[in-house]
């Protein structure tokens, strides 16, 4: 998607940083400093132009000189850091052209100069170091019961032989989950629903938030694996009579309850279908809403500190420049202004929160 | 004693005795000053006492004698009462709290530090917010081990005095849930910084680097990625790049100078400087050294960002910079119009506080504020500043640039490029609107706005 080959086009980083405001120490003889680009974008000089400013990474006209000016307004700063190469963007190249089923890696970004100098001085260059020996040896095999991560590729996950019928499956989860998730997921007393079908994206920003599950959100189906068994029921968690087949089993018929599919014609899981471990990772290639994801793309906002008569977009309600607009709480009857309002007011029953955190 | 120490004890007597001297002049000249030359010294300095006190002019003076109370006339308790020491029973109101409706079970939920209610930079111990996903387990040390393991050359065991007999190291920094904020996404709900603000603390930690501990189990080069995971019914897993674990990461096993308390991971978590609480492991088990990322939920399905387009952001590691006015807040009432010292907090994930400006108009115009406390690397910074106020509506707010030149935006700019759906780091600024006083009809109100 995105060509990481590093084209080397010569700018001047010196015209760049004309008319901001920001002064370079080193480079303020007025000599124009000749560098190369990465990808005909970004200055590969980063690292240095970085040192110069006093280490100030996120600091408005530093970005500007580094990434050019589109990169500090709005939704193109954003888009920006989608690109691997960027040296703000946290994106690995494997997230995006492993694809979406590749197991998404993300990284520092390499203008966090300063994180990745310490963690070289910290480890990878301590060339000196001697283990002290306080700790004693511990074979692998000693954790057998303590290893239970599966990770987004899927290892760690039981041997294909372990598992069920989906049919079984949901039998242990109406004895073991339904009293809090509902019997098809639907969710109960203010637990979370484990499958919904809502939309995710907003139309006003004044809707409520859409609810987000396994089926419309979560980019892994391992991750519901790795997750119940570690954590639930949640009274007793990683039951020993539930066991690895009982997990697998309920995760088939969660995913089931969430009308995922294994394959490019959409075959949907049946009741008899036996789910192990290699039918959890056909799901955990299908899952819907696994190509929507992106790493960290912040800081997106990037102001210049303004001291007096500050833009109009950064005053008031809504940018426009008016303080004396704003939103307030609801207040209760007798006008105190309140939080909870709707529940105590009994418009809204408790425990409406909890979808959300 | 050597020649050239004695040399030296006889230079430092020298030298202190001077100092001494110096100082007991200056002290008697300011002790006599009062009594003898007072008129000399107001010829010099200026000061008018007369003017000095005029804002006292025209208050009524209390005459009452003022009586002894109980604790004058009676001795108090004796040593040992409370072997280990409480709050007078008059803080008995400085509580963290919660919301009860924000969750069915309490053994899964938050609890909010009384942030408009601390002082200085240090939350005490019992005051540290909660937040927990399978409820607090009591772990007797002596059981307690941590395991690393996984690509690394050799796995290694280590009991909690092995770990103590590592070098140590002491920090003071912030520890932040990334949903602090997140019921004002959309609007605002709550009338209390404890709501808005408090579901973060800033505590002293001591304990061993990870790097020192990683390095004792030598990482092989295809380990990438280190996945702590808790000895709780959570079994709390996060994925952290191993740059991040080299960076400043530490485990802690103590806590403002005492062993941590149950309820923040006893008797070990993971400190990962400036970055979401939620990678703070506790009842740290095993860090397993692995290739890629565990994906675990709480980094999927939740601690992760819904943008408006349906699109989300994951691995969202760092805190923001952030601050907030603790005083006045909406959990005060105005006095009447006059001087004030708005006062609050402002701390970055990135590194130290650089400046903190107060506007008292919306935002249009800004004051720089002052330090009133030391300002370290991702820890709580005090600010302060001095306002007159007239008595007409106010909205105070507070911008924080930390040392990487970033600057807290205000909430229209966040919102129009991420939406209200987010839950987790809302780190734009907060409007404290000051009702205008009108002879103290408004009874001093303050109250949280959005913009
Ligand atoms: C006592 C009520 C209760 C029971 C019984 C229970 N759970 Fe849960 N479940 C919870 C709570 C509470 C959470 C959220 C925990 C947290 O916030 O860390 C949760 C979270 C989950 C989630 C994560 C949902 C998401 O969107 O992130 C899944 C999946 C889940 N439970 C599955 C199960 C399964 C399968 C069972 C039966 C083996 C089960 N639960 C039994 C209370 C329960």
């Amino acid at each position: 998607m995105y060509n990481t080959n590093k084209t080397i086009v010569a700018v001047s980083v010196a015209a760049l940083l004309t008319g901001s405001a920001f002064a370079m120490s080193e480079n303020s003889n007025g000599n124009a400093e000749v560098s190369a680009k990465i990808d005909g974008k970004y200055a590969s000089n980063y690292a240095e132009i970085i040192k110069n400013a006093d280490g100030k990474y996120l600091d408005k006209a530093v970005i500007e000189a580094i990434l050019g000016e589109e990169a500090t307004h709005g939704r193109n700063g954003m888009v920006g850091k989608l690109d691997p190469a960027n040296p703000y963007s946290f994106e690995v190249d494997d997230s995006i052209d492993g694809g979406n089923h590749g197991n998404a890696q993300c990284k520092i970004p390499k203008a966090f100069v300063e994180v990745h100098e310490s963690a070289a001085k910290n480890y990878f260059d301590d060339d000196r170091f001697v283990a002290r020996g306080f700790g004693t040896p511990i074979a692998e095999t000693a954790l057998e019961k303590w290893n239970i991560s599966v990770d987004g590729d899927g290892k760690g996950l039981p041997d294909p032989s372990v598992g069920m019928t989906i049919e079984e499956g949901g039998q242990i989860y109406v004895q073991f989950c339904a009293m809090c998730h509902g019997e098809f997921g639907e969710g109960a007393k203010g637990y979370l629903a484990l499958a919904v079908e809502e939309d995710l994206v907003t139309s006003s920003f004044t809707d409520p938030a859409p609810m987000k599950s396994v089926g419309n959100y979560w980019p892994y189906a391992v991750t519901l694996f790795d997750y119940i068994r570690r954590t639930m029921p949640f009274w007793t968690p990683n039951a020993p009579y539930i066991g690895d087949a009982g997990y697998l089993g309920m995760a088939g018929y969660i995913l089931q309850s969430n009308y995922l599919v294994m394959d490019d014609e959409g075959t949907e899981l049946e009741d008899d279908t036996f789910f192990n471990s290699e039918v959890l990772m056909k799901v955990n290639k299908y899952m819907p809403n696994q190509g929507n994801w992106f790493c960290d793309h912040r800081p997106v906002i990037h102001n210049a500190r303004c001291m007096t008569n500050c833009p109009d977009d950064q005053v008031g309600w809504d940018g426009t420049g008016d303080p004396t607009q704003y939103r307030q709480a609801r207040k209760l009857p007798d006008g105190t202004p309140q939080y909870n309002v709707p529940q105590r007011l009994h418009e809204d029953k408790p425990g409406v929160g909890h979808a959300g955190m | 004693m050597t020649d050239k120490m004695e040399e030296k004890v006889a230079l430092q007597t020298d030298a202190s005795r001077n100092q001494g001297r110096r100082a007991f002049l200056k002290g008697s000249a300011a002790v006599a000053g009062g009594v003898m030359f007072t008129q000399a010294a107001h010829a010099s300095s200026g000061f008018d006492p007369k003017k000095a006190v005029a804002p006292y002019a025209g208050k009524a003076e209390l005459t009452e004698v003022l009586q002894d109370g109980a604790a004058r006339k009676s001795l108090g308790f004796g040593v040992r009462k409370y072997p280990y020491g409480m709050p007078s029973p008059f803080e008995k109101e400085v509580q963290r709290r919660t919301l009860e409706w924000l969750t069915p079970d309490s053994m899964a939920s938050i609890t909010m530090s009384p942030i408009h209610q601390l002082h200085g930079i240090i939350t005490p111990n019992g005051l540290h917010f909660e937040r927990f996903h399978g409820g607090v387990p009591t772990i007797n040390p002596d059981d307690h081990r941590l395991v690393i393991h996984g690509l690394v050359e050799r796995p290694l065991i280590f009991t909690m005095d092995d770990l103590k007999r590592f070098p140590s190291i002491s920090r003071i920094h912030f520890v932040e849930c990334p949903a602090n904020g997140a019921l004002e996404w959309k609007g605002i709900q709550l009338n209390s910084v404890q709501w808005t603000h408090g579901m973060m603390s800033c505590v002293e930690y001591t304990g061993v680097r990870l790097s020192d501990l990683l390095k004792e189990a030598g990482i092989k080069p295809e380990g990438k990625w280190i996945i702590p995971e808790g000895a709780d019914a959570s079994g709390m897993s996060r994925s952290l790049p191993v740059e991040l674990a080299m960076d400043d990461c530490f485990i802690a096993y103590a806590q403002n100078g005492e062993a941590l308390r149950r309820e923040q991971g006893y008797p070990i978590r993971l400190v990962v400087p400036g970055c979401e609480a939620n990678m703070w492991v506790k009842y740290l088990r095993r860090i397993m050294v692995h290739d890629v990322p565990l994906q675990h939920r709480e980094e999927t399905s939740k601690y992760t960002e819904l943008m408006p387009d349906g699109t989300a952001q994951r691995f969202s590691w760092y805190m923001e910079a952030n601050s907030v006015i603790t005083y006045p807040s909406p959990d005060f009432k105005m006095q009447g119009p006059g001087k004030y010292y708005v006062r609050g907090l402002a701390w970055s994930g990135r590194g130290k506080v650089a400046h903190v400006d107060v506007s008292t108009d919306g935002g249009k115009n800004w004051k720089e504020a002052h330090f009133t406390s030391v300002v370290l690397d991702k820890a709580w910074t005090r600010f302060e500043l001095e306002w007159d106020w007239d008595g007409s509506e106010a909205f105070l707010m507070s911008r924080v640039t930390d040392e990487t030149g970033y600057v807290q935006p205000p909430m229209p700019q966040m919102r129009k490029l991420e939406g209200t759906n987010n839950v987790y780091h809302r780190t734009a600024m907060v409007t404290w609107r000051v009702h205008a006083w009108e002879d103290g009809k408004s009874g001093g109100l303050i109250e949280n706005v959005q913009y």
